[in-house]
C-alpha cells in the first residue's frame, strides 16, 4: 500500500489510478495471486497509485452461487458508499475493491487492510448463513403445509 | 401469515359494505371494480344494464373450459343455485344480488361468493376423488391448464388420487430457490405421517406423465401428489382441495418472501460492513482541533 | 399476459396506503401505512436483531390489522412520504399484494407512486425489490403530483388535457404546493406548509375543548375529526360568516351526537362556528400556528412567480386539488378568489407603473376541484395505467436484467398527448 500521487504521463492534469488504465508498464507491479482451492482465491494489483483487489468468494453448489451473486451486485450497487470498492468486478472474480493513494492518504492503512480481512471473514460466513436460513425457510414453510392435511 | 387465505377479501368486503348500506336503507351507488386473483382469475362486479338495486358478480377463468369437462357446472349449480344468472360476456360464471331482497343468510353468502373461485377448482378434485371411492378406473386424465404455461393433472386409482402440477420459474435464481423449497416439501413429509405423499422432478415430466405433451425444460417443476383415501373422504376433502389447490401460490409466495428475506439480509450485512470501513475514516475534525490541555489550536 | 389483466396500483403516503387493481374508479383499499412486527429487546443493531432464524419475518401485520393487534411493535417505513425502512417496506408489500390483493406479482405490471423530490437511489431500491423479490413483469414509478394533475382530467374536455399546473395536495400530516410543466415537477419551487388535516383536527378539538364539556377526554379528537368531516366547510368572508351565525343561530348549528364509547352513553354536541373556522386555518394560518403566517393561496401565488415566466400562464390556470384535506365545501372556490384578487391586483400595478401605456393580458386563473379528490393520486394512477400507452413505457424486467436498477431512475412521462 506504499502508494504515491501519481500525475498520468499521457494526458496533462490527468490523475488516474494506473491499475485501471495501465497506460505504461513501468508504472505496474506484478500481480499476486493467493489462492486455498480453485474456487477462493485473491488477485492484488498494484500500481504506483493504486491498488486492486478482487476476491473470488467460496460458492460450494447452485445455492450459494445465486446468493454469492445477488450479494455481490448489492454491494456493488451501494458502491458510492463504500469509496472503495469498484462498481464492477475484475473478469473472473466476484467483488473487487480499488485503492488509491487518495484513499490511503485520508484514511487509516490498517483500517483499510482491517476491513478488507472483515470482509472475507465474513462474507464465507454470510452466504453459508443465508443458505442455512434459506433452507429452513422452506422446511418450515413445507411442513405447515403438509401439516394442514 | 404462513399459509395463504383461499377467499378473496376485495369481493367479500365491496359485498358486505353493498349489503349493509342496502340493509341501513341507503340509497344504493353504482358498482364497477375489476380485481384480479391468483392464477389468471379476474373477477367483476358490476349492476348488470344500470340497474343499482342490483348486484352481479361475474367470474372468468382461463381454463374453466377444462374444468367444465369435470362437472363445475353441477358444483357451481348445487353450491350458489339460486343466485346464477346467465353468465356476462367475457366471463364464465355470473352471480346476481338483489340488494331489495337480500337473503337472510347474509354472511354465508359472502362468505360463499368469496370461496367462488376455490369452488371452481373443487369440481375436478371431488369428481376424481368419488372415482377413487368408487373404485373406478380407466377414465381419462384430468389435464387443467390453470396458467398459460402451467398444468394441472388430476388421475384416480383404485387406491389415490395423483395430481400433479408443472410449474414455471420465470427467474433463473428463483428455479434453484424452487428446488430447494421443493426438496423441503419431499423431506417434510416424513415428519408429518398424516401428509400425502410428494415426489418432485425438476427439468423433466415425472414418469406418470411420459407420453403426453408435458413440457420439458430447465425451469419447469413437476410437483406429483399422491393423495390417499384418507385425504379424499368425504370430511377430509374440503380441507384437502383447499390446500392443494393453493399449493402453487403458496410456493411463489414463500420464494418471494425468501428473497425478501435475503434482501433484508444483505442490507443488515451490507451496513454492517460499512461500520467496519468507515472506521478507517478518521475523524478529522475531533482530532485536529483539540490540544492536549483542551483548548482549541487554530492553524494558520 | 400483461394485456389481459389489471395493473396494480399502490399509492404509498405517509399515512395511508392506497391500492387496488387499475381501470376502477376508487382504490380497494385504503390501509393506514403501518407494520406491526414482533420485536425482541437485546442487544445488537435494530436490523440485525430482526433477523430470526426461521420464519419469524413472516410473523406481522399490515394496515387496520396491525394497529389492532397487541404486543406487536408498530412501524410506519414512510415518513414524510419517502420510504426510510426498506426492510419493512418489503414485507408491506408482500403482504399487500398476497393477502390483500390477491395478485400474482408475476402476472400483472404495477405503477407505484413517489413523492416530489424522491432521490434515484430510493428508486432504484424500490425497483430492486419489485423486479427481484417480486418479479413483476413491468414497473412504473409515477410522480404523485403528476397523477392528481392527471385525476383532474375527468373533469374536463379531451382537449383540454394538459400535465402542467399547479397541484394543492394536502394529507394529513403535511401539504405541498407542487407546480408541474409538461409532466415535469418544477422541483426547486415546490414549498410546503405545515398545515394538513391533523392540524386542523387539532385546532377544531380545542374550540371544543372550550365550550363544550359533553365530550369525553379520551373521545375529543375523534369528535373532533368527525365534525370537521361532516361538518366543514369553507366561507368566503369570515367577518361576515360570523354575523350570519349570530343572526340566525338556530339555522347554522347543527348537533354532532356521539356515543361514549365506555359508559355507553350518548352526547350531543353543538357545532357552531367550528364549521368554518377549522378550514379558515389554511387561510389564516395564525390561529393555530403563531410561527406560520402566509396564507396558503398567497403562498400558491409565490410558488408560481418563482417559476420560469414562461410557464406561470399554465399553472395559473390549471390548479388541481388533490388530497383529503382539499374536500371542504368551497375550498376551491375560496382559493379561486384569493388567487384572483392577488393576481389582478398585481396586473395593475404593473399597468400603473408603466403609465397606461401598457395593458397586459388578464391572466387566467382557474382552480378544479373534482369528484376523485380524496383518492386523486391513486385514481390518475389507475386511469394511466389502464391506458395502453403505460405498457409502452413501463420497465420491463427484460431490461432491468439487462441493464440493471439504475434504468428506474428515469421514468418518461406520458399521457399528455391523448
Amino acid at each position: 500500500m506504499c502508494l504515491e500521487n501519481f500525475s498520468s504521463q499521457v494526458v496533462e492534469r490527468h490523475n488516474k489510478p494506473e491499475v485501471e488504465v495501465r497506460s505504461s508498464k513501468e508504472l505496474l507491479l506484478s500481480t499476486v495471486v493467493i489462492s486455498r482451492n480453485e474456487k477462493e482465491r485473491v488477485l492484488i494489483e498494484g500500481s504506483i497509485n493504486s491498488l486492486r483487489i478482487s476476491i473470488s468468494v467460496k460458492q460450494a453448489d447452485e445455492i450459494e452461487k445465486i446468493l454469492c451473486h445477488k450479494f455481490m451486485r448489492f454491494m456493488m450497487m451501494r458502491a458510492e458508499n463504500f469509496i472503495v470498492l469498484r462498481r464492477k468486478a475484475v473478469a473472473d472474480y466476484d467483488i473487487s475493491f480499488l485503492i488509491t493513494n487518495v484513499h490511503t492518504e485520508q484514511m487509516y492503512k490498517h483500517k483499510l487492510v482491517d476491513f478488507i480481512i472483515h470482509f472475507m471473514e465474513e462474507i464465507d460466513k454470510e452466504i453459508s448463513e443465508m443458505k442455512l436460513a434459506v433452507n429452513s425457510r422452506a422446511r418450515i414453510s413445507a411442513e405447515e403445509f403438509l401439516k394442514q392435511f | 401469515m404462513i399459509l395463504l387465505e383461499i377467499n378473496n377479501r376485495i369481493v367479500e368486503e365491496t359485498l358486505t359494505l353493498k349489503f349493509q348500506n342496502a340493509m341501513a336503507g341507503m340509497k344504493p351507488d353504482s358498482v364497477d371494480i375489476t380485481v384480479a386473483d391468483f392464477d389468471g382469475v379476474l373477477y367483476h362486479m358490476s349492476n348488470p344494464s344500470g340497474d343499482k338495486t342490483k348486484i352481479q358478480v361475474s367470474i372468468a377463468l382461463k381454463f374453466y373450459k377444462d374444468l367444465q369437462e369435470h362437472g363445475a357446472d353441477d358444483l357451481i349449480q348445487r353450491v350458489y343455485g339460486s343466485h346464477l344468472t346467465d353468465p356476462e360476456p367475457g366471463y364464465n360464471i355470473s352471480l346476481l344480488f338483489d340488494l331489495e331482497n337480500l337473503p337472510s343468510n347474509q354472511e354465508e353468502v359472502i362468505k360463499k361468493v368469496g370461496l367462488l373461485k376455490r369452488n371452481c377448482f373443487a369440481s375436478v378434485f371431488e369428481k376424481y376423488f368419488d372415482f377413487q371411492t368408487q373404485g373406478t378406473s380407466g377414465h381419462k386424465r384430468a389435464i387443467i391448464h390453470y396458467r398459460e404455461d402451467e398444468t394441472m393433472y388430476v388421475d384416480a386409482m383404485k387406491d389415490r388420487v395423483t395430481v400433479i402440477f408443472s410449474t414455471v420459474f420465470k427467474d433463473d435464481d428463483d428455479v434453484i430457490i424452487g428446488k430447494v423449497f421443493m426438496q423441503e416439501f419431499k423431506e417434510g413429509r416424513r415428519r408429518y405421517q398424516q401428509a400425502p405423499q410428494v415426489l418432485f422432478t425438476h427439468k423433466e415430466p415425472p414418469l406418470e406423465l411420459k407420453n403426453t405433451d408435458a413440457r420439458v425444460g430447465d425451469n419447469i417443476g413437476y410437483i406429483t401428489f399422491v393423495l390417499f383415501p384418507r385425504h379424499t373422504s368425504a370430511e377430509a376433502r374440503d380441507n384437502t382441495i383447499n390446500l392443494i389447490h393453493t399449493l402453487r401460490n403458496y410456493l411463489h409466495y414463500h420464494i418471494k418472501c425468501s428473497k425478501a428475506y435475503i434482501h433484508s439480509r444483505m442490507r443488515a450485512k451490507t451496513s454492517d460492513f460499512l461500520k467496519v470501513l468507515n472506521r478507517a475514516r478518521p475523524e478529522q475534525k475531533t482530532l485536529e482541533k483539540k490540544t492536549f490541555s483542551g483548548r482549541t489550536f487554530k492553524q494558520r | 399476459m400483461a394485456g389481459r389483466f389489471p395493473a396494480v396500483v399502490i399509492d404509498n403516503g405517509t399515512g395511508y396506503t392506497k391500492m387496488g387493481y387499475a381501470g376502477n374508479t376508487e382504490p380497494q383499499y385504503i390501509l393506514p401505512s403501518c407494520i406491526a412486527v414482533k420485536e425482541t429487546a437485546g442487544v445488537g443493531d435494530q436490523s440485525i436483531r430482526r433477523l430470526g432464524k426461521g420464519v419469524e419475518d413472516l410473523d406481522f401485520y399490515i394496515g387496520d390489522e396491525a394497529l389492532a393487534t397487541s404486543n406487536y411493535t408498530i412501524k410506519w417505513p414512510i415518513r414524510h412520504g419517502i420510504v426510510e425502512d426498506w426492510d419493512l417496506m418489503e414485507r408491506f408489500w408482500e403482504q399487500a399484494i398476497f393477502k390483500y390483493l390477491r395478485a400474482e406479482p408475476e402476472d400483472h405490471y404495477f405503477l407505484l407512486t413517489e413523492p416530489p423530490l424522491n432521490t434515484p437511489e430510493n428508486r432504484e431500491y424500490t425497483a430492486e425489490i419489485m423486479f427481484e423479490s417480486f418479479n413483476v413483469p413491468g414497473l412504473y414509478i409515477a410522480v404523485q403530483a403528476v397523477l392528481a394533475l392527471a385525476a383532474s382530467w375527468t373533469s374536463r374536455q379531451v382537449g383540454d388535457r394538459t400535465l402542467t399546473g399547479t397541484v394543492i395536495d394536502s394529507g394529513d400530516g403535511v401539504s405541498h404546493i407542487v407546480p408541474v410543466a409538461e409532466g415535469y415537477v418544477i422541483g426547486s419551487c415546490i414549498k410546503h406548509i405545515p398545515i394538513a388535516g391533523r392540524d386542523i383536527t387539532y385546532f377544531i378539538q380545542q374550540l371544543l375543548r372550550e365550550r363544550e364539556v359533553g365530550i369525553p377526554p379520551e373521545q375529543s379528537l375523534e369528535t373532533a375529526k368527525a365534525i370537521k368531516e361532516k361538518f366543514s366547510y369553507v366561507c368566503p368572508d369570515i367577518v361576515k360568516e360570523f354575523s350570519k351565525y349570530d343572526n340566525d343561530l338556530e339555522k347554522w348549528i347543527k348537533k354532532y351526537e356521539g356515543v361514549n364509547s365506555i359508559t355507553k352513553q350518548p352526547f350531543q354536541v353543538d357545532v357552531g362556528y367550528e364549521r368554518f373556522l377549522g378550514p379558515e386555518i389554511f387561510f389564516h394560518p395564525e390561529f393555530a400556528n403563531p410561527d406560520f403566517t402566509t396564507p396558503i393561496s398567497e403562498t400558491v401565488d409565490n410558488v408560481i412567480q418563482n417559476c420560469p415566466i414562461d410557464v406561470r400562464r399554465g399553472l395559473y390556470k390549471n390548479i388541481v386539488l388533490s388530497g383529503g384535506s382539499t374536500m371542504f365545501r368551497d375550498f376551491g372556490r375560496r382559493m379561486q378568489r384569493d388567487l384572483k384578487r392577488t393576481v389582478d391586483a398585481r396586473l395593475k400595478i404593473s399597468e400603473e407603473l408603466s403609465g397606461g401605456r401598457l395593458k397586459p393580458k388578464p391572466i387566467e386563473v382557474q382552480v378544479i376541484t373534482h369528484q376523485m379528490q380524496r383518492y386523486a393520486v391513486w385514481f390518475g394512477g389507475s386511469m394511466l395505467a389502464s391506458t395502453p400507452e403505460f405498457y409502452q413505457v413501463c420497465h420491463t424486467k427484460a431490461d432491468y436484467d439487462e441493464h440493471g436498477p439504475s434504468i428506474c431512475r428515469h421514468n418518461p412521462v406520458f399521457g399528455a398527448m391523448t
